[in-house]
């Protein structure tokens, strides 16, 4: 439950103010996505109420007010010689607490998906009956946050790939239980278990099996990764291939392709195979045109954009379709989430190319300058007219640390990261997008942050 | 027949042993329906080509041939999505599973074509 207060101040005497747009902001920023939020006056005078928010129709409804308690009547509220103990500035109010009588002191609304439920021509008014005056409203939202429902998704995936690792032969297992307890962001896990919620199918069970045979494919590609680009380090630790040698990398790697391959034909659901299998194939090819390119480097935006759509967006948009399709998800869901999947996988890499230029990445910084990976940031400050012939005279060369801590200074002075960055919100704004219209049984506003949260990392 | 869809970024392959890898199973998949009996065919023989690239329980292979296994794997597996054959699929990843697995236990892995011959007959 999330407690909270709305505060405003009216300038009439009698008004209706329209908060609608108050709690709903109320509802987006403690995440509420089904359940109610109550709201309370905290005032003798003034009162709730849900009606058209049309002028005239105020006008008609102050009118009513005045013609049922006309403030001309006789209160004894007004006459302070019968009473005790009055504040000198008390106003001579008792039509209004009278007119109060005709309204409510507190309402309760339903969220659905996010969403306060009123109808096209329902606004949720607060009543002033006696202002001007500074006001406030207790409100109450409980029922399904976003937040817990991610920790249990959390938890969810977490207890699966545990799972899934218990049982496998040590020389294989070890590693890659190492790579997954050392952390990851879990992205494209979420986003299967989401996505598995838009269909009349929906079973937990089975979307986490898929959940972890995708992030097991992720992981899968990141031992060989590794060892193609010769990398010591992935999240802070020694990469499987540093710690145990590039055969056995090779060997993890091709094992829990199969097994995640497995996996996801024992759920017996032959268009998500496809879909998985179809982004497997991209994802490797991809790899081999980045490493094609690294004679190139940096080379251009375009062959940049081909790259990532293979190599990382490809898996990303195929966790959001094969989640979908698992749960027997319209195919125009199945088409908008994949869209959606498709533009936040391309942000997910330009955040990640940009978090590559800042400590904290979990890789020493300019590892992916040295190792020649494509790099937005790079191509963007290559371009620059002041800086870019500096920047492509240093990568040409051996790329000692000087002339890497050098490139790092350019590119964070050519103004190139904020246009990564922007370039990536550009694209979390086309993805969110794509989840209007359609309907996404609850799991709109957690996608819609999801994406969100990608370009946040670099901020 | 193989299409140059599936060979594509691998054409180079075929005459460094895909094409007799191919061959070589053609005979096991003939139980298959029509369809599928290139399919899986051309998807062994990529498994086995994929191993053989890797030097799966060898010396570590270059970046660019581990690379090109990879694009091996992925293909032989969207072959068998393509199938819809779920026991096919199964059998395929248990036998890659089983040779990796052997691998990185340092001990020499069975045969790649004995393995996955087997996985083809245990098929119903």
């Amino acid at each position: 439950m999330v407690r909270s207060r709305i505060a405003f101040r009216s300038s009439r005497q009698t008004e209706f103010l329209d908060l609608t747009g108050r709690l709903q902001q109320a509802v987006e920023e403690a995440g509420l996505l089904n359940g109610r939020v109550h709201l309370q006056s905290l005032h003798t005078t003034l009162g709730l109420a849900v009606n058209e928010n049309e002028p005239l129709l105020l006008a008609d409804l102050e009118a009513v007010l005045r013609r049922l308690v006309p403030s001309e009547a006789t209160y004894l509220h007004d006459d302070f010689s019968l009473r005790s103990g009055v504040p000198v500035d008390e106003p001579a109010n008792g039509h209004a607490h009278a007119r109060n009588l005709l309204l409510q002191p507190s309402l309760t609304l339903l969220v659905e998906e996010g969403e306060v439920l009123v109808g096209q021509w329902q606004s949720v008014f607060a009543v002033e009956l006696d202002g001007p005056r500074s006001r406030e409203l207790a409100i109450q939202l409980e029922g399904e946050f976003a937040r817990g429902r991610l920790d249990r998704t959390r938890r969810l995936i977490e207890l699966e790939l545990e799972r899934q690792l218990h049982a496998d032969p040590d020389p294989v297992g070890e590693p890659m239980r190492r790579l997954v307890e050392a952390g990851g962001k879990r992205f494209r896990p979420f986003l299967v278990l989401l996505t598995a919620r838009l269909g009349p199918d929906y079973d937990p069970l089975r979307a986490a099996t898929l959940a972890a045979a995708v992030e097991l494919i992720h992981a899968a590609t990141l031992v060989h990764d590794d060892y193609v680009d010769e990398s010591p380090q992935r999240r802070g630790r020694p990469t499987v291939a540093a710690a145990e040698g590039p055969e056995r990398a090779i060997a993890v790697g091709d094992y829990y392709f199969a097994k995640a391959t497995r996996l996801i034909a024992e759920l017996g659901n032959a268009d998500v195979t496809a879909t998985i299998a179809g982004a497997m194939e991209a994802i490797c090819r991809a790899q081999i045109d980045d490493l094609d390119l690294r004679g190139r480097y940096p080379g251009a935006e375009e062959d940049y954009l081909r790259v990532v759509r293979g190599k990382t967006a490809a898996l990303i948009a195929a966790a959001c379709v094969a989640g979908a399709q698992l749960s027997g998800a319209p195919a125009e869901v199945v088409e908008r989430v994949r869209r959606y999947g498709s533009s936040v996988g391309i942000a997910f890499q330009m955040t990640d190319d940009v978090v590559d230029f800042s400590e904290g990445s979990g890789k020493p910084m300019g590892q992916d300058i040295r190792e020649r990976v494509l790099s937005l940031p790079l191509i963007y400050a290559s371009e620059s007219e002041a800086l870019g012939a500096e920047i492509q005279q240093l990568l040409a060369g051996p790329l000692l640390d000087p002339d890497l801590r050098r490139v790092v200074d350019l590119v964070a002075r050519s103004g190139a990261l904020d246009r990564v960055n922007r370039k990536a919100t550009s694209l979390v704004q086309v993805a969110v997008g794509e989840l209007d219209g359609v309907d996404l049984d609850g799991v709109k506003t957690p996608l819609e942050e999801i994406a969100k949260s990608v370009v946040d990392r670099s901020a | 027949m193989i299409g140059a869809a599936e060979l594509e970024a691998i054409e180079g392959l075929w005459k460094e042993g895909l094409e007799e890898a191919y061959e070589a199973y053609r005979p096991a998949t003939q139980k298959l329906a029509g369809n599928d009996r290139d399919r899986v065919a051309l998807a062994a023989a990529l498994v086995e080509v994929a191993l053989h690239l890797q030097r799966l329980g060898g010396r570590a292979a270059p970046a660019p041939d581990l690379l090109r296994g990879d694009l091996c794997l992925a293909r032989a597996s969207r072959l068998l999505a393509d199938t819809r054959n779920q026991e096919l699929q199964v059998a395929f990843a248990r036998a890659i599973e089983e040779l990796a697995a052997t691998a990185a236990e340092e001990r020499k892995p069975e045969p790649a074509r004995e393995r996955l011959l087997r996985a083809i007959e245990g098929v119903r």
